[in-house]
């Protein structure tokens, strides 16, 4: 295979004992791994594992609290993005970040002026000096295209690219800085399977190049097929690192993948109809971000008294759903039918007039107010919709309605009572959590999403926001979850639905899908070469 | 382009400029020549706040300022060490670009609205300062009596005199300007100005391209005040008020930043348009302010790109040589 697995591997970079905290959040403890000259390494973990913090601590975007990177023996901790990146190593950011205004060649170029070193004297006095940088910046810049073969499209402005083009330009433009060792930030996030085969044999070209390569990886199916090793973050440590063919069995990895909470549900099954009418409904829809494909076509159900869950790898198309039924991003097909009227061309704060009530990720608390304020700004479309005058004095009804429901939310959270008048950027992460589905159910909802409601938790908070939920529907809230830790939303799920590259690939009771082996395939996608050969046999 | 080209257009430019400027003196009309001549010296701090804002996405309110120091910089070093105004007019250009470079290490902390914020503070207190520091600046009264710039012994004391000196000077500046903005360093200022994340990821220090980029405009800007001071002789804190700083501002956003010398429309329409305004007095600002708004939000890649894409909109037989068109979308790169 490559050079590096029969040679005595030589190490390129050395991470020793990094911690990172981001105020009560321990974003990293104790990472230590290396990258060997040579090789093609993965780096993967479940949302929120730290790997884009490691990433910024490598990059010398962030400074690690403790522990140290060194590079060719050469430390690079406390330096400055700019000084790392002369040291012989780059990084490429998560969307690609190409440089719009500019051309697809100019993108790399751009990446050789440092190493050029000429500054505003040089560029001053060009009318001298006949720009013979500039064409050797040119000459640089079509090698490294031609090299991941986008050099027809060298003089093209840049932002005509596709996304998949885009990733690739990210990456010629990062080998114009001449690095020796490449780090991609989640480089197949988002494609289509051609450009992810496009993509992976660039990569491999590259190594060829002589180029070191790590990158940062949601899709398995598309890291196994290309990294030699692997390391697996979750919660900010370490938990698996070697070859490929070994961590990809180890239960651990999957795991943390699919989260292992266990919850007691204590509800009875099956109070919903499965005739009734649905409440939601989803046909075909179809959501695009420019020349990204998110969401290709999906049929998706929601009854009134029912808990769904969807479930599905990073950048599945989970936060595009509920980004379309709550009206932040318009449908570029299909139809989204809610309560039995069409939502097409309803605005984001009329949904939620209507009864649709969302708790984002990450919460999205406003950390100075008050548990208080932060419940009532939940409240707000209602009191304007009751008449402008409310918004400075609330009327006699529409207080009344905003007492009714800050007492129906904080008999649900007695918690949050205890706090009311605290500063929301005081809370723990799960009354913080509270707070964010306190303020949704605060517009009295008919449906409630739940954006990744256990993110950052720990498995005891995880179980207990969880299992409030079922007391939710009991009241006849109609509840959505979207939720990475996909063993514990199906057990507190009537039904799931597993999405896969924008498009629904299972479909079941909480409990079938929980039971079934192959949701775990299904999701990770992890593809096992020797699996292959068997099916050939 | 290839270099060549660049020679040839570069050589053209100069000839239809020349050939402007040679029909405006010849037809003498004090006005026109009077009109030209703030033309040019309005282009230079123009070009500077180009640099800065419109390639390398760093805002600034305060490129007044830089225009009062070099202003005052120059009487104030010409009056007080009798120097020649040839001297004071370097140095003063030299004082302006460091005092732009020492304030980039403050306000680069920050972005926005609130790098904005900051340098509309150094407008408004530097205009404060030449108000109140009677015993230097004058105060209100200004200063009077400057010397005029003398070439061979001849001092220029008309405007049909000075016109080629401003515009030889601005001429200079754009080819500078319009160099920098097509070398290596113009690619790195372009990339801070579209993502200072990717640029640091890629080598270039950004906070360092933006103080460079700052001290430069403040050269242009303090140059643009020295020759106005010596120009006019008589100075006072009222032309380097935030007003002027939104008329840059206005004058760069018209010309959009797809070359520097379309910095040469925005200077002609906004001087233009302050001649009609004249009657309505220190109102103007208002009137600034409100073109600044529509520009921003219906050509916000500047007046002159709007208009080349009505051009290219238009039916072919209607356009006069379709080659010239094409001349206008072409953006080069090496």
């Amino acid at each position: 295979m490559n050079t590096a697995s029969t040679n005595t591997p030589v190490t390129m970079l050395e991470v020793e004992g990094v911690s990172v905290r981001f105020g009560g959040l321990q974003a990293l403890s104790e990472v230590g791994f290396d990258i060997r000259q040579g090789e093609i390494l993965g780096l993967i973990g479940p949302n929120g594992a730290g790997k884009s913090t490691l990433l910024n601590v490598i990059s010398g975007f962030v400074r690690p609290d403790r522990g140290s990177v060194h590079f060719d023996g050469e430390l690079l901790t406390g330096r400055p993005p700019e000084s790392v990146n002369r040291a012989g190593l780059v990084r490429t950011f998560q969307a690609a970040e190409v440089l719009a205004g500019m051309t697809v060649v100019e993108n790399v170029m751009a990446a050789g002026v440092a190493r050029l070193g000429e500054g505003v004297a040089g560029g001053l006095a060009r009318f001298v000096r006949a720009g013979q940088s500039m064409a050797a910046l040119y000459r640089m810049a079509c090698d490294k295209l031609d090299l991941v073969g986008l050099a027809a499209l060298a003089n093209q402005p840049a932002q005509m690219l596709t996304a998949g083009q885009q990733r690739l330009l990210a990456a010629a433009r990062a080998l114009g800085t001449e690095a020796r060792l490449l780090i991609l930030d989640e480089p197949a996030a988002g494609l289509t399977n051609d450009e992810k085969m496009m993509l992976a044999a660039a990569i491999r070209r590259i190594r060829a190049s002589g180029v070191t390569v790590m990158f940062v990886e949601h899709d398995l199916a598309f890291v196994s097929s290309l990294a030699e090793r692997l390391v697996v973050l979750d919660h900010g440590t370490v938990i698996a690192k070697g070859e490929t063919r070994k961590v990809s069995r180890d239960p651990q990895v999957l795991a943390a993948y699919l989260g292992e909470t266990d919850l007691v549900v204590a509800r009875g099954r099956g109070g919903v109809s499965a005739t009734a009418a649905p409440l939601l409904k989803l046909e075909r829809a179809v959501v695009r971000y420019g020349a990204l494909q998110a969401l290709g076509g999906i049929d998706l159900e929601v009854r009134a008294g029912e808990i769904v869950t969807l479930i599905g790898a990073n950048g599945a198309g989970k936060s595009s759903t509920l980004k379309a039924i709550s009206g932040l991003c318009k449908l570029s097909a299909g139809a989204i039918t809610f309560d039995g009227k069409p939502l097409h061309g309803l605005a984001a704060e009329r949904r939620i007039a209507a009864g649709i009530a969302l708790a984002p990720e990450g919460r999205q608390l406003f950390p100075m107010l008050t548990v208080r304020d932060n419940l009532m700004i939940g409240r707000f479309s209602h009191i304007r919709a009751a008449g402008f005058g409310n918004l400075f004095r609330p009327g006699a009804a529409a207080a009344r309605e905003v007492e009714a429901a800050m007492r129906e939310v904080l008999d649900f959270f007695p918690r949050l009572a205890e706090r009311i008048d605290q500063q929301a950027g005081t809370l723990s992460g799960g009354e913080g959590q509270m707070v964010a589905i306190g303020r949704a159910l605060m517009s009295r909802p008919k449906l409630l999403m739940l954006d990744e409601p256990s993110f950052g938790l720990a498995p005891r908070v995880t179980r207990e926001i969880l299992e409030l939920l079922p007391r939710l529907a009991e009241r006849g809230i109609a509840v959505l979850l979207v939720e990475q830790n996909a063993h514990a939303a199906l057990q507190v799920a009537d039904r799931g639905y597993v999405l896969a590259n924008g498009a629904i690939v299972a479909h079941g009771s909480g409990e079938e899908l929980l039971q079934s082996s192959h949701v775990g395939e299904a999701y990770l996608g992890w593809q096992h070469e020797d699996e292959g050969t068997e099916v050939a046999a | 382009m290839s270099q060549s080209a660049m020679k040839k257009q570069a050589l053209s430019r100069f000839l239809i400029l020349a050939a402007v400027l040679a029909l405006a003196a010849f037809s003498n009309n004090p006005y026109v020549i009077n009109l030209l001549v703030v033309c040019g010296l309005y282009a230079l701090p123009a070009i500077g706040l180009s640099l800065l804002m419109g390639y390398t996405g760093q805002i600034s309110l305060g490129q007044s300022a830089f225009v009062g120091v070099g202003a005052y910089g120059s009487v104030l070093l010409a009056q007080h060490l009798q120097l020649d105004p040839w001297y004071s007019l370097a140095l003063a250009t030299a004082l302006s670009a460091f005092t732009a470079w020492s304030l980039g290490w403050l306000v680069f902390r920050l972005k926005g609205h609130h790098l904005a914020m900051a340098t509309l503070a150094i407008a408004l207190i530097l205009h404060t300062v030449l108000v109140e520091w009677r015993s230097v600046t004058g105060g209100p009264d200004g200063i009077s009596a400057i010397d005029p710039i003398s070439i061979a012994g001849y001092a220029l004391l008309d405007d049909l005199h000075f016109l080629p000196l401003a515009w030889l000077v601005c001429y200079a500046g754009l080819c500078l300007a319009d160099y920098l903005v097509r070398s290596p360093f113009g690619l790195a200022m372009r990339t801070v100005s579209e993502n200072e994340a990717v640029a640091r990821s890629l080598g270039i220090d950004a906070a360092q391209v933006k103080r460079k980029v700052m001290a430069l405009s403040g050269a242009y800007a303090g140059l643009g005040g020295a020759l106005y001071a010596h120009w006019i002789g008589y100075i006072s804190p009222e032309p380097f008020s935030v007003a002027f700083s939104i008329k840059l501002l206005l004058i760069v956003a018209l010309g959009g930043v797809s070359g520097v010398w379309n910095v040469l429309f925005g200077v002609f329409i906004v001087v233009i348009v302050s001649e009609w305004l004249k009657p309505l007095g220190r109102l103007d600002v208002v009137i600034y302010g409100l073109l600044l708004i529509v520009v921003m939000i219906y050509c916000r890649q500047g007046a002159v790109a709007a208009l080349a894409g009505l051009y290219r909109k238009l039916p072919q037989r209607l356009r006069p040589g379709a080659r010239a068109g094409l001349k206008l979308q072409g953006r080069t790169s090496a």
